[in-house]
């Protein structure tokens, strides 16, 4: 059997159900219900929603990674080139000092004309105590020429090229320089050695000379100017029965670390060879 | 290895050795690059123009020493020859005859050296001059010998591949 209510009822009886509905969820009857259908779709949702963040992290952090790979190799290039940048402005600045320290050098001495010049090279033989200058025969230099550095006399120029010249150094063995002891003014030989050690020989045994004096150049024998400085006397050795006495000697000029050097281009060399007793005459 | 091309690679040799290793002593003792190259160069079996490789290297090393003109020719010339020797005789341990031979051209170098000074009146004792040059440049030769007969027989092998 069929009963078929008017349209009006059964909008009236919907609208009765779903109100009590209504009023039982807000009294609560419903909330058990609720939570047993809720908390499994929660669960669902939250594991999805994580899964879903994960791989948005993933993506949005790749791009990130990227980018921060980029920026940290354009910031090692700019810290390569800063660096390389600071290795050339300490060795500006170890110049300066240098040339600083020669143009000191320089204006205590005016006496002299010099040209600056840079050790390119050494002897490649460790028995001779040889350094290599840029300079040469077209920038006016000559042999016999005296080298000196801010400290004091390095040596003199043996050999000339147009674009370079060779200077045996004040340690070379083959170095035989008149000086002058100060303060007694005594007079005496400095030679070099094979090792490096330079020695103050055929000083008169009436001399007085004690560690601490000043080696200079005394002029004689005209191969250097008077009055550079050489270094001091650290030890002397003297014997009785010896006609002279020999002395060690520690130069002001660092041998070791020679950049810069400064060459005396108004000093010519004495030839006195002629005028030796050996030579021969006519 | 021809010797058109012993010219520019030995005077590179040439030139780092005046201007980098002779500023790098142990004690007074500097490396001979020159001697170490020609030693390692003589050494590659494959090689045909050692003695020219030799002559060229001495005649720059001269140019560029004040030693007397020549020590230094004669005195890789001797060198190449005891390696000339040992390689015909020695069929391996390579590197051990570098080492023996740069041994051998450093006391020829040296010796004759200190006989040239004598001669010309610089006076020094024998044993500190051992001491602080000879034993010191045998140390610097011998550090550079690995590389540098690596390098070589690298070099030569490129250059004449086995067949």
């Amino acid at each position: 059997m069929n009963i078929r209510f008017p349209k009006s009822i059964r909008i009236l009886a919907l609208s009765l159900v779903a109100i009590g509905i209504l009023a039982l969820a807000l009294s609560g009857v419903f909330t058990s219900l609720s939570r047993l259908v809720v908390s499994p779709l929660t669960s669902l949702q939250t594991w999805v929603s994580q899964q879903y963040q994960g791989v948005e992290i993933f993506l949005s952090a790749s791009q990130d990674i990227r980018e921060i790979r980029q920026q940290n190799t354009e910031l090692e290039a700019e810290n390569a080139r800063m660096q390389a940048q600071i290795v050339e402005l300490q060795q500006q600045l170890v110049e300066y000092k240098i040339l600083s320290a020669l143009l000191e050098f320089a204006r205590a001495n005016p006496e002299h004309k010099y040209i600056g010049a840079s050790v390119i090279g050494r002897d490649p033989s460790p028995f001779l105590n040889y350094i290599i200058i840029n300079r040469g025969s077209d920038d006016g230099l000559r042999r016999g020429m005296p080298v000196v550095t801010q400290n004091g006399l390095a040596g003199r120029i043996i050999q000339v090229t147009a674009s370079g010249a060779r200077v045996s150094l004040i340690t070379d063995p083959v170095t035989r320089i008149n000086v002058r002891i100060e303060p007694s003014r005594s007079a005496a030989v400095l030679t070099g050695s094979i090792t490096g050690d330079i020695t103050l020989e055929q000083i008169p045994q009436a001399a007085d000379v004690n560690p601490g004096n000043l080696i200079l150049t005394s002029g004689l024998g005209g191969n250097y100017p008077a009055n550079i400085i050489i270094g001091q006397v650290t030890s002397i050795k003297s014997r009785e029965n010896d006609i002279f006495q020999s002395a060690s000697v520690q130069s002001v000029t660092d041998f070791d670390d020679l950049n810069i050097v400064l060459v005396i281009i108004n000093f010519d060399p004495i030839d006195i060879s002629p005028l030796l007793p050996n030579a021969e005459t006519p | 290895m021809s010797v058109i091309l012993s010219i520019p690679v030995l005077s590179f040799i040439t030139v780092l050795q005046s201007a980098v290793v002779s500023r790098l002593p142990l004690n007074r003792g500097t490396a001979d690059l020159m001697l170490v190259v020609i030693v390692a160069i003589t050494l590659q079996k494959s090689v045909k123009t050692a003695w020219q490789w030799s002559i060229v290297g001495g005649l720059l090393i001269d140019f560029f020493s004040g030693l007397p003109f020549g020590l230094f020719t004669t005195s890789y010339l001797i060198t190449t020859g005891i390696a000339f020797h040992l390689r015909e005789r020695i069929w391996r341990f390579s590197f051990l005859m570098q080492l023996l031979v740069v041994l051998s051209g450093t006391i020829i170098i040296h010796g004759l050296s200190m006989l040239v000074l004598f001669l010309q009146g610089s006076s020094f004792q024998f044993s500190t001059v051992l001491q602080v040059i000879t034993l010191p440049s045998i140390i610097l030769n011998f550090m550079l010998s690995l590389p540098v007969f690596l390098i070589i027989q690298d070099i030569v092998q490129q250059l004449n591949p086995p067949e």
